[in-house]
């Protein structure tokens, strides 16, 4: 990941949070179907396994010997993501979450999104690429509350006033899942 | 403890009481009558090809480190510093010449030997090495590439502790020409839920399906699994569901991995490999283990296959109220990366954390342990007494056979678990 965000209007910073609010308050109100509305029907919905990497010795003293990327068994290694998901497979998220059987969100968790950090990467003429940070705090009946903190690495494509989104990388903070589920809409 | 384990379970185990799921008196039990002699899975091969390749482990909560050494042979020791105690290996996976302690950097190498202590260098008193080594499991074997240790220096050996199980577990492990392999590191999950009913889930509980799950399985696809399905006790605390297909079954119906994401999804390249694994199957397994579409695989204590999802899982205890569940996605060792990558899918989609089904299992795991750890309802154990009695044998499968709604699978599982507490209750 490059060190550098580039230059943004104001204009555009304030047009890239204010899509990002959006989503959040839309997933927090559990307006699912209406989130399901600002993805790009080629979405690729990544979630990848986060492991305690063996330091090697020949990059000490480099960035890489402790990079964030090191600890990833993303969707091009052969380790296995958490998740790594189509529209397909989001659609079947937020249908599931309008039928009364769904017994584990039934009755639904309470959550609440914080998104900040937002930068943007680069944009080519077509698509941005951002990143953004989130706490999401999430409450579920009769369970203790669990705070999932991590970072998106997002493709977004311009569309009408605001943008879709193609792509979503989810960079959990843990390496064991100390958490009820890593299912949600991040 | 109040109480003797006569009286957690009953003579036929069709009542179980609600103090087998948090008494940690009873924990403590389990770890010396069950984990301390029971064969304990520790990894594939797949993991560890090269010399000095190593994963970590656990048996129950005792860390393990699985190597593989310079001489090609298996080992597996305890990761705990001969000094202080602490760790000797900190990363989930990797390939090492030495596992070095950070407090002293006392260093061990591959195989377990204490190779360095810097300190001794500044006296005169060396201490002995070959006596300071991690200390090692006392048994280890492997089975089709599935590695278990032992704490029971005279544990059976591990073909007959598997027994029948084998030709299950190989109706999967022999379906490919190079068997299989797990990708990455596992996926670790700390549930608030005990042991064994992960476990129980995974050995036999088909029907929870129809109802926990029935926001995402259609009742018409789990009608046809519980048609087709069979649940097969062969040894207590061992067994296995799956489907039996018809001889005439087109083969996209019976084809390991057609019925996951990846295999519906994947396109043309997964699917003609899947068909043509599948049209061999016969000459590699025979003819009625081909026609075998696994469900839910255990292997007593606390390992557990999903065939139907390609993933290994065991349950790692931590207390009564705590486990730590880890999975791994298992592909064909044959297969292309492109075809593996679309198949690792076929687990990660549902299972895991982040899987669309096992977010239910998981909570009810979570709530079953809430639902036992109450006061006052000790005179009401649960009831495990659905199907008593209706398993019987069966002219081609080994072991007690009969429909998926019996829960017989689980009445035998708490039959030897009771017998392995008695063992170490009296002895005590």
């Amino acid at each position: 990941m490059t060190a550098a965000a580039v230059r943004t209007s104001p204009e555009q910073q304030r047009d890239l949070e204010a899509f990002y609010y959006m989503e959040a308050r839309l997933l927090d109100n559990r307006l699912y179907r209406q989130w399901l509305a600002l993805l790009s029907p080629d979405i690729q919905y990544l979630l990848p396994a986060r492991v305690n990497a063996q330091v090697d010795n020949r990059e000490r003293g480099t960035e890489q010997m402790i990079s964030v990327e090191r600890e990833l068994e993303g969707g091009d290694s052969m380790g296995c993501p958490i998740r790594e998901e189509s529209y397909i497979h989001l659609m079947v998220r937020v249908e599931r979450a309008f039928k009364i059987n769904s017994w584990s969100e039934n009755p639904p968790a309470r959550t609440r999104r914080i998104v900040g950090n937002v930068e943007l990467m680069s944009s080519g003429s077509e698509e941005y690429s951002v990143v953004s940070n989130f706490h999401l705090y999430y409450s579920r009946p009769g369970s203790a509350s669990f705070l999932y903190s991590g970072q998106r690495r997002d493709v977004l494509l311009p569309a009408g006033e605001g943008y879709q989104l193609r792509r979503r990388e989810v960079i959990m903070d843990y390496a064991d899942i100390a958490l009820p589920t890593l299912g949600l809409l991040f | 403890m109040k109480y003797t384990i006569d009286e957690l379970v009953n003579r036929d185990a069709s009542l179980i009481s609600r103090r087998c799921w948090t008494d940690p008196a009873v924990y403590k039990l389990e770890k010396r009558g069950i984990f301390g002699r029971a064969w304990l899975f520790l990894g594939h091969e797949s993991q560890i090809r090269r010399p000095g390749d190593f994963v970590q482990a656990y048996m129950c909560e005792t860390p393990i480190i699985l190597s593989r050494g310079e001489n090609g042979q298996l080992y597996a020791n305890i990761n705990s510093c001969s000094h202080r105690g602490l760790p000797v290996c900190r990363a989930d996976h990797g390939n090492t010449k030495r596992f070095i302690c950070p407090y002293h950097n006392w260093s061990y190498t591959v195989e377990g030997a204490l190779a360095t202590i810097p300190q001794e260098s500044a006296l005169r008193n060396k201490p002995d090495k070959r006596l300071l080594g991690l200390k090692p499991v006392p048994r280890i074997a492997s089975w089709r590439g599935l590695v278990f240790g032992s704490f029971d220096p005279d544990i059976m050996p591990l073909e007959d502790y598997l027994g029948d199980m084998r030709f299950y577990l190989d109706a999967f492990l022999d379906r490919f020409p190079q068997g299989i392999e797990f990708m990455g590191a596992p996926h670790r999950w700390v549930l608030d839920a005990n042991w064994k009913l992960p476990v129980e889930n995974q050995l036999g509980d088909v029907n929870h399906g129809a109802f926990l799950h029935s926001a995402i399985i259609p009742r018409e696809a789990q009608d046809l699994i519980e048609e087709l399905g069979y649940s097969v006790v062969t040894t207590p605390g061992h067994g296995a569901t799956f489907r039996l297909m018809p001889e005439d079954a087109p083969v996209d119906d019976v084809a390991w991995g057609m019925e996951g994401m990846g295999g519906m999804f994947g396109g043309a390249e997964v699917q003609d490999y899947l068909r043509e694994v599948q049209a061999r199957a016969a000459e590699r397994v025979g003819p009625l283990r081909a026609r075998m579409k696994g469900l839910t695989y255990g292997i007593y204590p606390n390992l557990s296959f999903l065939w139907s999802n390609a993933s290994f899982k065991v349950s790692h205890p931590r207390g009564p109220g705590r486990v730590e569940y880890w999975s791994w996605a298992v592909v064909p060792a044959d297969a292309p990366a492109a075809v593996k990558r679309l198949l690792r899918t076929n687990y990660s989609s549902f299972f895991g954390p982040g899987g669309m089904l096992e977010q239910e299992d998981s909570e009810v795991w979570v709530q079953q342990f809430r639902g036992s750890n109450i006061d006052f309802a000790d005179d009401r154990p649960y009831f495990y007494g659905l199907g008593l009695g209706e398993e019987g044998p069966h002219p081609e499968l080994p072991g007690q056979v009969s429909v998926t709604a019996n829960e017989f699978y689980a009445r035998h599982f708490f039959t030897r678990w009771r017998d392995e507490l008695q063992a170490v209750e009296r002895a005590s």
